[in-house]
C-alpha cells in the first residue's frame, strides 16, 4: 500500500514537473523572436554499427561526429548547434523502419542522414518523404530510393549512373571489349552491373559471363577458373571489400592477368587495400573522393579524418561527411526548418565538397558531381582520372 | 580444369570438414547442437591474430589460439551446458545461439568492426603448373595436411584408446556408461575440449587461407557447420569428412561449370535438400527404427 503511495506521488511530482518544463519552453518562445533561438538542432542519423557491414557503420559514425564537430566549431548554424541523434540499423531493414519512425515522431529530428546500404535507406525513405523531413542517402545508390518524392536526397551517384561511369572507363579508358562480371546479389551490386551491362554493350562491348554471391562469400577459385577459361579483357566487379579483396588476392594467385575494374564498395581503406595487400595494385574504381583533389574541402576531410580516425577515410565516410555539410549550407542560408532545409538544398549550386563540387540537385534529389576514377598503387589510391562528361554524370531525373 | 577444379572442391571440402567437426564431436556425445561452436571458431583466429601481433611467432599464434579456445570450450562445457544437461535440448540450442551472438558483438567490441588481416607470411610457396593451367597454393596445402592429421588422430582417438571406448560408450548411453563406472562428466569435457580446439583450428587456417579474420566470421560456418552434420548423419565423424567433401565438391563444380548462378551456398543448400531426399538420415546415418 505505501509503496503505491508514494509510486503515485513520484508520477505526480514527475508530471508536475514535465508540465512546468512544458511552460517554461512555451513560455521562452513567446518571448523571444525565433531567429534568436539557441537550442541544439538535431539531425538525425542511422548506420549499421553491428551486423555484416560493421566496418562501414564504424566509418561513417566517425565521419558523421566529425561533421558535426566541425559545424559547432565554426559557429553552427547560425549560433546555433547542432546535435546528433545515432542509431544502429544492424543492416536491417525493419531496424531502419522502426528508427525513421523514431526519428521523424519522437526526436524531433530537422532532417537525416542514412549513412546506411540501399535495401536499408529504400526502406526508411518513404518513412522520412511522409513525415515531411528531408533525408539525405550518404552512399546508398538503389535508383528506387529518391523516387517517392521531394524530401529525399542522395549524395552519392545514383547506382544507375555510376553503373554507366564505370562501362564508360571500360570502353574509354582500359579499351575492353569483352568483361567478365562478378557482382554481390544485392540491391547494390544487381543496380550497378545492370547498368554497367546497358552501357557497355550499347557501345559494342561483350558480357561473357556474369556470377553472383552473397557479401559474405571468401571463395572464389571455381568462379575465377571459369573466367580463365573465358579470357576477358577485364573484370567488373561491383562488390564490397571483404569479396572484392578475396577477388582480388584468389584472381592474383590464380595468376588470372586481367585487368580488374571495382566500384566505390571496396574503396575502403582498411578492409580492402590491408587484406588485399599487394595483390591489389593496378585495379581501377570508379568513386567519389579524389585522393589528389586540390580543393580546401577534401584536404581538410582527409586530414581531419585520418587525425580522429588514425587510418585514412574511405569513401563512405567522406560522403556521409558531405551529407552533414549540405545540410549546414542549406540550413544557414534558408533556415533550419524541414521544409527549408528541403528547398535550401535544392538551391545549392556550385559546392564545394570533400567528395568534389557538387554542381547541384535535380527534381529527383539526385546529385550532380564529376565521378573520380582511382587506381590502386603502392597499396593506396590514386588518381587515375575523372569523368566529367554530361552525359554519364548528368543522373536520371525520373 | 577439371584437375583445378577438383582440387578447388577438395579444399573447400577439407575447410568444411574441419570446421563441422567440431560441433559434430558434440552432437555425437551430448545431442546438442553447439552452434557456440562456430563462435569459438572466430575465438581462436582472433587469438592467434592476437599473439602473432605481439610475438610475430606464427607457431605461438597457433598454439595459443588452439590452447585457449580449448580452454573456453572447458569453460562452457561446466558453466553453460552442464547445469542445462537435464533441460530439454532446445534450452542448450537456444543457450548455445545466445553465447554465439555474445560473441560476435564481444569480439566487435573489443578488437573493431573491421576485416584484420592473419597475416603469417609466406608459409609454403604457390606452385604454378603453366602447361596444365593449374595453380597450388602454398596455404592449401597447409590445410590438406591439418585437415588429414587432425583426422587420423581423432580416429586413433576414438577407436584406438581407452579414452575413446569410453567415448564411444557415453556416446551410446551416457546413463549407462555412468553406471559401468565410466566418469562421463570426464569425457564430456574432453569432448568439449577437443570440439573447441578443432573449431579453433579451422578458424585459424580459414584466416590464414583469406588473409581476414573479423567478428562475423563465424556465420557461415554456423549454418554450414549444421548442413554438413545433418548431410553425415548427425554426430558421425566420418559422417561428417564424407558430406563435408561432397557439399565441397559440389560447390565448386556447379559453380565452376556452370557459374555462380545462385549464391554458392544456396548451391550447397539445394545439394544438402536433394541429398535429404534421396536419404533421411544422411550419408552414413542409421535409420532409426520407429
Amino acid at each position: 500500500m505505501k509503496s503505491r503511495f508514494s509510486l503515485s506521488l513520484l508520477i505526480l511530482i514527475l508530471s508536475l514537473g514535465l508540465m512546468l518544463a512544458g511552460c517554461g519552453g512555451g513560455g521562452g518562445g513567446d518571448k523571444k523572436p525565433a531567429a534568436e533561438n539557441k537550442t541544439p538542432i538535431k539531425i538525425g542519423f542511422f548506420a549499421p554499427v553491428t551486423g555484416p557491414a560493421a566496418a562501414d557503420g564504424d566509418s561513417v559514425t566517425k565521419a558523421a561526429k566529425l561533421a558535426v564537430e566541425k559545424i559547432n566549431k565554426t559557429g553552427g548554424i547560425n549560433g546555433r548547434q547542432v546535435e546528433l541523434v545515432a542509431y544502429d540499423d544492424n543492416l536491417k531493414p525493419q531496424e531502419a523502419v522502426s528508427i525513421a519512425q523514431k526519428l521523424t515522431t519522437k526526436d524531433g529530428v530537422v532532417a537525416a542522414v542514412s549513412g546506411s546500404y540501399s535495401h536499408t535507406t529504400r526502406a526508411a525513405a518513404p518513412i522520412f518523404e511522409n513525415a515531411k523531413i528531408p533525408m539525405i542517402a550518404a552512399y546508398a545508390l538503389h535508383p528506387d530510393i529518391t523516387k517517392g518524392g521531394d524530401y529525399v536526397f542522395r549524395q552519392s551517384f545514383v547506382g544507375t549512373a555510376q553503373g554507366k561511369a564505370g562501362a564508360f572507363v571500360a570502353v574509354n579508358m582500359l579499351k575492353a571489349k569483352t568483361v567478365a562480371i562478378l557482382n554481390v546479389d544485392n540491391d547494390f551490386g544487381t543496380t550497378l552491373a545492370d547498368s554497367f551491362t546497358k552501357y557497355f554493350e550499347s557501345k559494342g562491348g561483350k558480357v561473357v559471363s556474369r556470377d553472383k554471391f552473397t557479401m559474405v562469400e571468401k571463395e572464389f577459385n571455381p568462379v575465377l577458373t571459369k573466367i580463365k577459361q573465358l579470357k576477358p579483357d577485364l573484370i567488373y566487379m561491383p562488390t564490397y571489400s571483404g569479396t572484392g579483396a578475396q577477388i582480388a588476392r584468389q584472381a592474383k594467385e590464380l595468376n588470372l592477368g586481367i585487368q580488374m575494374l571495382g566500384t566505390e564498395g571496396i574503396d575502403s581503406t582498411m578492409e580492402f587495400l590491408k587484406v588485399a595487400g599487394a595483390t591489389a595494385d593496378g585495379i581501377v574504381i570508379t568513386t567519389n573522393l579524389n585522393r589528389e583533389s586540390k580543393l580546401k574541402a577534401t584536404q581538410e576531410f582527409i586530414k581531419d579524418y585520418s587525425e580522429m580516425a588514425k587510418h585514412a577515410p574511405d569513401m563512405v565516410a567522406a560522403s556521409t561527411y558531405d551529407c552533414f555539410m549540405v545540410l549546414a549550407e542549406a540550413m544557414r542560408k534558408n533556415g533550419a526548418e524541414p521544409e527549408k532545409i528541403k528547398d535550401g538544398i535544392y538551391k545549392i549550386k556550385d559546392f564545394e565538397a570533400a567528395t568534389g563540387i557538387i554542381k547541384g540537385y535535380n527534381k529527383l534529389g539526385e546529385v550532380t558531381k564529376n565521378v573520380q576514377v582511382q587506381i590502386v598503387k603502392n597499396g593506396a589510391f590514386a588518381y587515375y582520372g575523372e569523368i566529367t562528361d554530361a552525359e554519364i554524370i548528368t543522373p536520371p531525373d525520373k | 580444369m577439371l584437375v583445378q577444379q577438383i582440387i578447388n572442391g577438395i579444399v573447400v571440402g577439407s575447410v568444411y570438414a574441419l570446421t563441422a567437426m567440431g560441433a559434430t564431436l558434440v552432437y555425437g556425445i551430448m545431442r546438442i547442437l553447439d552452434i557456440s561452436n562456430a563462435g569459438a571458431y572466430a575465438i581462436g583466429a582472433y587469438v592467434a591474430f592476437f599473439f602473432l601481433l605481439q610475438t610475430g611467432s606464427p607457431l605461438v599464434a597457433l598454439v595459443t589460439g588452439v590452447a585457449l579456445t580449448a580452454v573456453f570450450g572447458f569453460l562452457v562445457q561446466k558453466f553453460l551446458y552442464a547445469p542445462l544437461m537435464n533441460k530439454s535440448p532446445n534450452v542448450s540450442l537456444i543457450a548455445g545461439i545466445g553465447l554465439f551472438i555474445f560473441l560476435q558483438d564481444f569480439l566487435r567490441l573489443v578488437a573493431g568492426p573491421q576485416a584484420r588481416e592473419l597475416n603469417f607470411g609466406t608459409l609454403l610457396p604457390s606452385i604454378q603448373f603453366p602447361s596444365l593451367q593449374l595453380t597450388l597454393y602454398g596455404t592449401w596445402f597447409l590445410i590438406l595436411a591439418a585437415t588429414a592429421l587432425l583426422l587420423l588422430i581423432l580416429w586413433l582417438l576414438l577407436n584406438r584408446s581407452p579414452i575413446g571406448l569410453a567415448w564411444r560408450a557415453t556416446a551410446q548411453d551416457l546413463e549407462t556408461a555412468k553406471a559401468m563406472g565410466i566418469n562421463t562428466n570426464r569425457v564430456v569435457a574432453f569432448n568439449f575440449i577437443l570440439g573447441y580446439g578443432f573449431a579453433a583450428v579451422a578458424g585459424i587456417l580459414v584466416g590464414i587461407l583469406y588473409n581476414s579474420v573479423y567478428p562475423t566470421m563465424g556465420d557461415v560456418p554456423a549454418y554450414k557447420m549444421l548442413a554438413v552434420i545433418v548431410l553425415g548423419g548427425l554426430g558421425n565423424p566420418l559422417g561428417t569428412v564424407l558430406a563435408a567433401l561432397v557439399i565441397g565438391m559440389a560447390e565448386t563444380l556447379i559453380g565452376g561449370y556452370v557459374g555462380f548462378f545462385l549464391p554458392r551456398d544456396a548451391i550447397a543448400f539445394v545439394v544438402l535438400i536433394l541429398i535429404l531426399l534421396w536419404r533421411p538420415q544422411g550419408l552414413l546415418g542409421r535409420r532409426r527404427s520407429s
